[in-house]
């Protein structure tokens, strides 16, 4: 079964972006395009990992992480931001890898694939 | 000098006290007169210099944030302390806090703006007076993560405690909540060492923790999930209660059940109760509204208004009637006749002419008609009230007589 992502971002390009390049990967992709968007699509979508902007608008990726955590303990979670400053935030500390953005999503794609793994095995445990 | 915040967790919701949590939390249940359960913890940070507290609540709460706001509004902002009540926010979550470890987290965006070095976290259900001061030296001194303030009880009651395991150095090699079969102390094989649910942490490794915790199948609990994780991984330190106990006596009472609650509050009524409220070196503090002073009127014959070995609070009328060996709450009134012995009164109590009340507690505002007995007839007594394995009676609030 494909394996399904959400990707929670305001910006519509790189949204758009990170959708096909995913597809192409052969994920199913949900998008969202704020931490609002995300917790109501967590339990219609039922995601397998989460990618998680820090700076939207109505609700940011660092409240988002915290709701998520809240309700769903599992899911993976990568932060992606531009910014660094973001470790200073405790909550940012329950995301399970940081992806600085970039328009090379090789890092980003090798995460993924690392985080389901792992999230696999413990499932199989 | 590090900075320390203290988290109390106040949200205990006292069961096995019923009716007197029927309507407030734990640690708002009055004790001693005048004080609450929570003021001898908060009372204990002040002493102790610490002066950044919040108390976290949630259920039945409102007894005690007003106590907070009244009582403990005395810090100084503009120098950055305070004593606040923090309700349950569900911020992250939308349910009560489920264990000690998931009622910090919760408040996690707390500790993000106070930023700490140190956090204490405490049990506003305790009475006790200690010296937080020397546990944090003894945290940094043996440059642990978290250290765990731990009091010697007899082995027989570990079914009670999270019971530690130590080493010569009080290293903690093991922790079980609550064991049959626990662990004892090196060279005491009658003594378990309990934790006292008192715990020093460096802050990040605590949210490290937690965040773990909180990302794993857990009770959230800081005994049962917490500690035990670290055992192993992390600089986990047992402090023994007797190097912060002020004024040396072993003190510290869990008032868990309503016989343990009258004993210790009886015992403040002996020549020399082994919790002294009266030290100007370590003051408990509270809320008190201003009441006039407490008096006692008549006397002649067969009619006279005393009290003998007994606590009197600001409020009281005596008059015309007999009290021994109980504590009065302020506005306690005793009109003539009545006969008052080993009871506990709480505030705004009205005892009726001739009625006569022995070993029992009333609850606040209660009014005893004249005439009634309560703690003579048990039988009778248990039809409408609650009566304690210790026959202690206990007049619920609101009820009417």
């Amino acid at each position: 079964m494909k394996k399904k992502i959400l990707v929670v971002e305001d910006e519509e390009s790189l949204r758009l972006l990170y959708e096909e390049e995913l597809k192409s990967e052969g994920y199913e992709v949900l998008t969202a395009v704020n931490g609002r968007e995300a917790i109501e699509l967590l339990e219609t979508g039922k995601p397998d990992l989460i990618i998680l902007d820090i700076v939207m608008p109505v609700m940011d990726g660092m409240e988002a992480l915290g709701r998520i955590v809240g309700k769903e303990r599992k899911i993976p979670i990568i932060l992606n931001t531009s910014y660094s400053g973001y470790r200073q935030d405790f909550m940012s500390w329950a995301a399970d890898a940081y992806v600085t953005k970039s328009a090379d999503l090789s890092e980003l794609k090798k995460k993924i694939r690392e985080l389901l793994e792992i999230s696999e095995k413990s499932r199989n445990l | 000098m590090k900075k320390v915040l203290a988290m109390v967790l106040a949200g205990g919701r006292g069961e096995r006290l019923y009716p007197l949590t029927r309507d407030r939390a734990k640690p708002a249940v009055p004790f001693g007169a005048i004080y609450r359960i929570i003021d001898f913890t908060l009372s204990n940070c002040l002493n102790s210099g610490i002066r950044r507290i919040y108390a976290l609540t949630q259920y039945k709460s409102t007894s005690l944030h007003r106590h907070i706001q009244l009582g403990w509004n005395i810090l100084s902002a503009p120098l950055g302390e305070f004593v606040e009540a923090v309700p349950a926010q569900q911020r992250i979550d939308e349910h009560w806090y489920q264990g000690t470890a998931d009622a910090i987290f919760q408040n996690i965006y707390t500790l993000q703006v106070e930023r700490p070095d140190l956090v204490l976290i405490l049990s506003g259900d305790h009475i006790y007076k200690m010296d937080y001061r020397k546990m944090i030296a003894f945290h940094l001194e043996k440059e642990a993560d978290l250290t765990v303030a731990a009091i010697r009880m007899d082995r027989r009651l570990s079914r009670e405690f999270g019971v530690i395991e130590i080493d010569r150095d009080w290293h903690i090699i093991g922790f079980e909540e609550k064991p049959e079969e626990p662990r004892t102390i090196p060279g005491d094989p009658g003594g378990i060492l309990a934790s006292m649910g008192i715990y020093v942490f460096n802050t990040e490794l605590l949210v490290r923790r937690l965040i773990e915790d909180v990302r794993s199948d857990s009770s959230h609990d800081f005994g049962k999930d917490i500690i035990p994780m670290m055992i192993g991984k992390d600089q986990l330190f047992a402090f023994d209660f007797r190097q912060g106990d002020f004024g040396g006596v072993g003190y510290w009472r869990d008032v868990g059940t309503i016989d343990a609650y009258y004993e210790a509050n009886m015992d403040l009524i002996s020549v020399t109760p082994q919790l002294n409220l009266y030290d100007p070196q370590w003051p408990i503090l509270t809320y008190q509204p201003t009441s006039p002073p407490a008096k006692t009127v008549w006397i002649e014959e067969g009619r006279v208004g005393a009290a003998l070995n007994s606590i009197i609070s600001n409020g009281c009328i005596i008059s015309g009637g007999n009290v021994k060996r109980s504590i009065l709450s302020p506005k306690v009134t005793v009109h003539s006749f009545a006969e008052i012995q080993d009871s506990i009164l709480l505030e705004g109590v009205d005892v009726g002419r001739n009625a006569k009340i022995k070993r029992t507690i009333i609850d606040k505002e209660v009014q005893i008609p004249p005439g009634m007995e309560i703690g003579y007839h048990l039988e009778e007594d248990a039809k409408r009230f609650t009566v304690t394995p210790s026959e202690i009676v206990v007049v619920p609030k609101g009820i009417r007589l």
